[in-house]
């Protein structure tokens, strides 16, 4: 026989061994399911736990930050500042930022290439009986060479339908669908709300990210949005400011900020009543929520690797002594120590990651349930539950990792069990 | 015939905390040659017991020698005798030692998985001596499923499996009714007769008297010493 048959055939022996004593963790695990399923309760509670609300978090930090994906290097974003009042609810009524503004930065601003401003609503929509509802953006010419757009059909709205104010419409892909409108769709007539408003261009897929579609929306003038909208939408315009110089960005950010503050008529040492936010932030604050993210699952997880982790060692020690004659009896046949000592070690891991895949499992549906419920009773776009793959890992690692370090010592003891006295024991 | 175990002025102590210590074995002196079917006979607490975990590599000896195939037991660590025993030793014991949980098929590759036999090889190997016993049909039975003789010929099937140098046998028919007690002895004979070394302890006479030769032990030495004569 050659070297590398015999290697071969070790390997071969080696993995023989591995399933052989993965059957007998599970043979032991399925013996008593009762026992093991309370033994890894504590495991399986934290998985729950920490995939339930990093879900949630998750898909509400993704839906956050869907704004700014399409964000090039050379924009910035310019919202309210909301975060000067108590609630988000208090900042709208209060805080005012208008068509005006973006007008008056585009003109006064010399680093501004161009300008987008833009107000969001959300809308009933209906076409020959079939209704449904989107999120309406009443916007200018600009937003489609600001943000990259592209078009399928038709064009988009123009600088004469913002100033003619016309009933005009831009909508996404999904609308199609969701309205069940003609493959040629340029030229028929929807209803949005009370007003009736001409197809005039299709958006170009854009595809969904964190399972919320970009393309079930609607664009429409953004002088026919404040006639339909009214003061209060009309006073809460978000600009997106792009800038002619990227290597400038941060000085163009101050001369932006200081033409704001004289068209508010900011006071010195006032508070800006607007936020500024260019790329550059965003990838700070990602940052920073994806640092105390980290931080609480790492609590949590630390809390679950010592409930659960004693909980598994208490429990293998009982197995251990339980099954001392198996001990003996495997001893007896020719089993080194090492053998017992993988096979009670396995038998942990084998347990502790069963218990993370249940708590994975039902910290998935959990989150879902609960986003469930958030859609039924608070709003409707509650945006989804979302588990990212790092948390599925982490997490059947963690689990693993605790059945491995409390199965040490019982394993170890095991293995140094004497066998004569293991056999006679009873 | 070549020598399979030599064993010299063999002790074994026990402490037994403030009473000192407990001499098991006094100095025990015993040659056995392959092929002979050996048993040792005494009262409980004689010493064969702790001769037969002597023997049977499952304990080593505070003093002496012992020679098994020309391998000094006495030097060896815990781990060099588990693969003394897995290769060169076959278990039975008074009640049986199977795993629970384990089909039948599985309680004979025991052994096998912990001489990294490859899974295919091992069932056939397993199968081979199952059906050597012509307990086929219990192949995938758990022991609770079985009789006594069943189990015990499981047990002796597991003890086969690895082609030991040495069958020890520690009171086999202890479990077991008269008639049963009978033929299990005779499959031992007749492993003999096939030229398998065996040793079987035991406390009684008529079981004794299926070996071929008579070892008598009483308080920690060898009293006797002679072979069987048959009628």
């Amino acid at each position: 026989m050659s070297s590398a048959q015999i290697k071969k055939e070790e390997i071969f022996g080696l993995w023989g061994t591995f399933v052989e004593l993965v059957k007998v963790s599970l043979r032991a695990i399925m013996g008593s399911k009762m026992r093991s399923f309370l033994t890894v309760l504590g495991i399986i509670i934290g998985v729950l736990a920490v995939v339930t609300v990093l879900s949630i978090i998750q898909g509400v930090f993704a839906s956050f930050f869907k704004e700014f994906e399409t964000m090039g290097a050379d924009t910035m974003f310019i919202r309210p500042n909301y975060e000067m009042f108590k609630s988000h609810v208090e900042g709208i009524r209060r805080l005012k930022m208008t068509y005006d503004d973006a007008l008056y930065v585009k003109e006064n601003v010399p680093d501004v290439k161009d300008v987008a401003p833009f107000l969001m609503s959300s809308d009933q929509i209906s076409y020959r009986g079939k209704k449904d509802s989107t999120q309406i953006i009443g916007t200018t010419d600009s937003y489609i060479t600001v943000n990259n757009l592209g078009l399928d059909e038709g064009r988009f709205i123009s600088s004469v339908d913002v100033a003619t104010r016309r009933k005009v419409c831009v909508i996404g892909v999904d609308i199609i669908d969701k309205l069940a409108l003609p493959p040629q769709c340029i030229g028929e007539e929807i209803q949005i709300g009370r007003g009736t408003y001409t197809i005039i261009g299709v958006q170009e897929k854009k595809g969904g990210s964190f399972g919320q579609s970009q393309d079930d929306i609607i664009y429409i003038p953004l002088t026919t949005g404040v006639q339909q909208y009214g003061q209060t939408v009309a006073n809460q315009v978000f600009m997106v400011v792009q800038v002619k110089d990227v290597k400038k960005m941060d000085d163009s950010v101050d001369r932006i900020s200081t033409a704001l503050r004289r068209k508010h008529g900011l006071k010195f040492g006032q508070e800006d009543d607007f936020r500024i936010f260019t790329v550059e932030q965003v990838r700070k604050i990602i940052k920073q929520f994806t640092s105390i993210s980290t931080l609480v699952v790492t609590a949590i997880v630390s809390i679950t690797l010592i409930v659960g982790g004693i909980g598994i060692m208490n429990i293998m020690l009982v197995s251990v002594t339980e099954r001392t004659r198996e001990i003996g009896i495997r001893m007896a046949v020719g089993a080194k120590r090492r053998h017992i000592l993988y096979q009670f070690l396995l038998e942990s891991v084998t347990l502790s990651t069963l218990g993370g895949i249940i708590g994975l499992l039902s910290g998935w549906g959990l989150a879902h349930l609960i986003v469930f419920i958030l859609r039924k009773s608070v709003s409707e776009t509650f945006p989804p539950a979302y588990v990212p793959i790092w948390v599925v890992f982490l997490s059947l690692l963690f689990a693993a990792l605790t059945g491995a370090v409390f199965g040490v010592y019982p394993a170890y003891k095991a293995s140094r069990l004497d066998p004569i006295e293991a056999l006679r024991y009873e | 015939m070549a020598t399979l175990i030599e064993v010299q002025n063999l002790k074994k102590d026990y402490p037994m905390g403030a009473a000192g210590v407990f001499n098991a074995l006094k100095g025990v002196d015993i040659k056995v040659e392959k092929g002979e079917f050996v048993a040792i006979m005494g009262a409980s607490g004689s010493g064969k017991s702790t001769l037969l975990h002597l023997l049977g590599c499952l304990d080593t000896p505070t003093s002496g020698s012992y020679l098994l195939e020309g391998t000094p037991v006495h030097t060896l660590s815990q781990d060099e005798l588990a693969e003394l025993r897995n290769s060169k030793i076959g278990f039975i014991f008074q009640s049986f030692y199977l795993l629970p949980r384990a089909n039948v098929l599985e309680n004979v590759e025991l052994p096998l998985i912990y001489d990294k036999i490859p899974p295919s090889e091992r069932k056939k190997r397993a199968m081979e001596v199952i059906s050597f016993l012509q307990l086929e049909t219990h192949a995938k039975h758990l022991p609770n499923q079985l009789s006594g003789g069943q189990r015990q010929q499981i047990a002796i099937a597991r003890a086969l499996v690895n082609n030991p140098s040495l069958i020890m046998a520690d009171e086999p028919t202890g479990n077991l009714d008269s008639v049963t007690s009978q033929r299990i002895m005779e499959l031992l004979k007749k492993l003999n007769d096939m030229g398998n070394t065996l040793i079987l302890v035991t406390h009684e006479a008529d079981i004794a008297v299926y070996a071929k030769r008579l070892v008598r032990i009483k308080d920690g030495i060898i009293i006797s010493d002679e072979p069987i004569k048959k009628d």
